[in-house]
């Protein structure tokens, strides 16, 4: 642990501004950017510029004039403005001298360099490092990073990014899996606020990070991949104050790890990694995912859906074609503790005045095969969730879709017939049920391209859409989870 | 009366690791939960009058820094009816070739719990995220099937009643299988006694590194922490 860390705003309150300069530079500086050949700075650059950074670029180089385009200076101190943020890709021994050459005129520095506390002769090193940037005035990510993606600020080191600003920010303490979330987050409508590798955190650890995102007005909800936060305490006063404020998402790797305490005790024992995480989780709200593909499904489910404080997200409705799938995601709906509750009789009648054809099932889950689906080119579909809705008022509805079943037997108009009656639905009932899309393929490349065509509309409409039901169902038990904690724990 | 604080330097003071039952009882007692009514005495002849004022039956334990497992090493005599029983109870034990060869600080002569479920409660100092807060049921429940419930300290009363909720056996506490029911409200007042804000764990977090209240008691009515464990913190060079 370093002393004398100087901490960002106490209470969070000015985090949004006191980050700005990191999120959305004026100024940016590249150290460990090469005048002869492409080197891990001068990919940065490249990176920046062709994502439209739109503020001034800085080569640091200490003999070369030029560097992919842009005029370079001996060190930060010699730029024409003041540095906003500092990537630094050198060697670990000559880190600390590039920050005290900027004398104070770095407000952050991101150092990539391996090298430093991860290894045990880097550990003093990194020591230094940091003392230089505080006595420098100079705030450090990593080391030992892979980087930024901010749309805001037009940084990132994730190829092909989305430009697009979005609302769920992001905290990883590996860089590699920090690029799997924003690469496959993005492909199922993931849009990101920002995403931060944090490496050794020797400076700027998550505990900070989530005191920005939570002020953060771009962000709406938080995912954080952790490995090990030393400052547990702080982590945990810091997300129960919250209040649950906004939503956050948990990957946390290594709960399993067996606690290498020599316990004296039952109690010691019995304690470990898993204990204290499923602890934090139930006193704050925060959601523990199990994987990273849980992770992406219930960041995007909160991207998208309102919750709701006062009625929990319990009583779910099942509504598509498939009967084994209806069958099997019930049974997998229940054990994740949301119930998918017969209709009352109110709801049985008006679908039974539908006349619906045979084989349709008109209680929950419904179960509608295409035969029933392509009536009136899919206007049907709005009958059945309008009598849903008037009667039964589920707390959420899933739209289930075998678009395979569809293919060759309907016209392509009628499954994105289907989806426009639900969201008409919607409008139609606002707030009474959150509503997420299930889109089954077969993996067919023709599926496969309705299929990103179709989760591009409904993205736009809002909706969350999903690979199976049982996705939908670990994205929705979460929002249960949160809306729970929300209503039973937070004091109005 | 001697402060937490005070019992705790005076352990530390005799090199103690860990606090013994007396004062880990007289500690529980300080912070509000209940313990039996006891009393310490020397040995077997001081005994008799010692325990007089006494409500009968007691139970005697014996106390030694050497014997970690009282019940195993013969320590515990339960359900004595009046002093000569607990007289000869202690004449018997002293004999005992494990309770021989150990340094005896006394022995605590204490009235027997009103009858209920066995519950454990325990502490924990974490290295990350500081005091913990455990609670379980007793027997094979904590020690095989290791039903157990943790939260971060301080705790609040609902993560005290969501504890219970969440434990497997949560049931049994409600009175299945023809038991009586245990009371909720005394395991969550000892929860937060021990886990809240103004509880032990939170008030002694620099001295307690690890804490079993094993068995808690816990009747229709009442929870009584009828065995304590304290270990002490390595103390900080100073």
């Amino acid at each position: 642990m370093t002393k004398n860390v100087k901490t960002s705003p106490a209470s969070g309150q000015d985090a949004a501004a006191y980050y700005q300069p990191l999120f959305a530079p004026k100024t940016v500086a590249i150290v460990g950017a090469s005048s002869t050949k492409e080197i891990i700075g001068n990919t940065f650059l490249r990176r920046i510029k062709d994502y439209g950074f739109k503020g001034d670029i800085y080569p640091i180089h200490p003999k070369a004039d030029e560097i992919d385009g842009y005029k370079a200076y001996p060190s930060v101190a010699d730029t024409p403005k003041p540095v906003d943020y500092c990537y630094i890709a050198v060697g670990a021994a000559r880190v600390a001298d590039v920050i005290a050459s900027s004398k104070g005129r770095m407000k952050f520095a991101h150092v990539i360099s391996s090298g430093f506390g991860e290894v045990s002769e880097g550990v003093e090193l990194q020591n230094q490092l940091v003392q230089t940037a505080h006595d420098n005035n100079c705030r450090v990510i990593g080391p030992n990073s892979l980087g930024l993606y901010s749309p805001r600020g037009g940084i990132t080191f994730v190829e092909e990014s989305s430009k697009e600003l979005g609302p769920v920010g992001v905290i990883s303490q590996s860089g590699g899996l920090g690029t799997d979330i924003v690469a496959r987050g993005q492909r199922r409508g993931v849009k990101f606020s920002g995403l931060v590798s944090v490496g050794n955190c020797a400076d700027i650890g998550p505990t900070e990070l989530l005191e920005f995102y939570l002020d953060d007005p771009q962000t709406k909800v938080i995912g954080a991949y952790l490995e090990q936060v030393d400052e547990g305490r702080k982590f945990f006063e810091t997300l129960k104050a919250s209040q649950g404020k906004k939503p956050v998402v948990i990957l946390k790797g290594g709960r399993t790890a067996q606690g290498s305490r020599a316990a004296a005790s039952h109690t010691g024992a019995l304690a470990g990694n898993e204990q204290v995480w499923l602890a934090l989780s139930k006193q704050t709200g925060c959601i523990l995912a199990d994987t990273l593909d849980d992770f992406l499904d219930i960041l995007l489910a909160f991207q998208n859906l309102e919750p709701r404080d006062d009625r929990p997200s319990d009583r779910i409705a099942l509504f598509g074609n498939g009967g084994g799938t209806s069958v099997l995601a019930s049974d997998f709906y229940a054990r994740l503790g949301l119930s998918i509750p017969p209709f009352d009789t109110k709801t049985v009648d008006a679908l039974r005045e539908l006349n619906l054809p045979p084989g349709t099932s008109i209680d929950n889950p419904i179960d509608a095969p295409v035969g029933t689906l392509r009536q009136d080119d899919g206007a049907i579909a709005e009958k059945i969730m309008d009598a849903m809705y008037a009667y039964s008022k589920p707390d959420a509805l899933v739209m289930h879709l075998n678009m395979a079943a569809f293919r060759g037997r309907t016209p392509p108009s009628v499954m994105e017939n289907l989806l426009k009656a639900a969201f008409r639905i919607q409008k139609r009932y606002p707030g009474q049920a959150h509503f997420l899309l299930a889109l089954r393929s077969e993996g067919d490349p023709e599926t496969e391209e309705i299929k990103r065509r179709f989760r591009q509309i409904a993205l736009e409409a809002s909706v969350p859409v999903y690979d199976e039901l049982s996705n939908a169902a670990v994205a929705l038990a979460a929002v249960k989870f949160y809306e729970t904690f929300k209503r039973d724990h937070v004091k109005a | 009366m001697t402060t937490p604080q005070d019992a705790i330097s005076a352990a530390r003071k005799d090199g103690r690791s860990a606090l013994d039952e007396a004062t880990g009882k007289q500690l529980l007692e300080t912070f509000g939960v209940t313990v039996p009514q006891s009393i310490v005495t020397k040995d077997a002849d001081s005994a008799a009058k010692d325990a007089g004022g006494l409500k009968f039956p007691v139970v005697v334990k014996v106390m030694s820094q050497d014997i970690l497992h009282k019940s195993d090493a013969g320590g515990v005599k339960v359900g004595l009816q009046n002093a000569d029983e607990v007289k000869d109870a202690i004449a018997t034990m002293a004999a005992l070739p494990a309770i021989k060869k150990a340094t005896v600080d006394g022995y605590l002569v204490e009235e027997m719990a009103p009858a209920g479920q066995e519950l454990v409660v325990g502490g924990l100092k974490d290295p990350q995220f500081g005091p913990l807060v455990m609670v379980g049921l007793g027997g094979i429940f904590v020690e095989v099937l290791k039903d157990v419930a943790f939260r971060i300290c301080p705790i609040e009363e609902i993560d005290a009643r969501e504890m219970l909720a969440e434990l497997k056996g949560a049931a049994l506490l409600k009175g299945a299988r023809g038991q009586k029911p245990a009371s909720e409200d005394a395991i969550v007042d000892v929860l937060m006694k021990v886990g809240g804000d103004n509880g032990l764990l939170m008030q002694l977090e620099d001295d307690i590194a690890e804490a079993d209240i094993n068995p808690l008691i816990v009747s229709e009515t009442s929870a009584v922490a009828v065995d304590a464990r304290f270990i002490l913190t390595e103390q900080k060079s100073s």
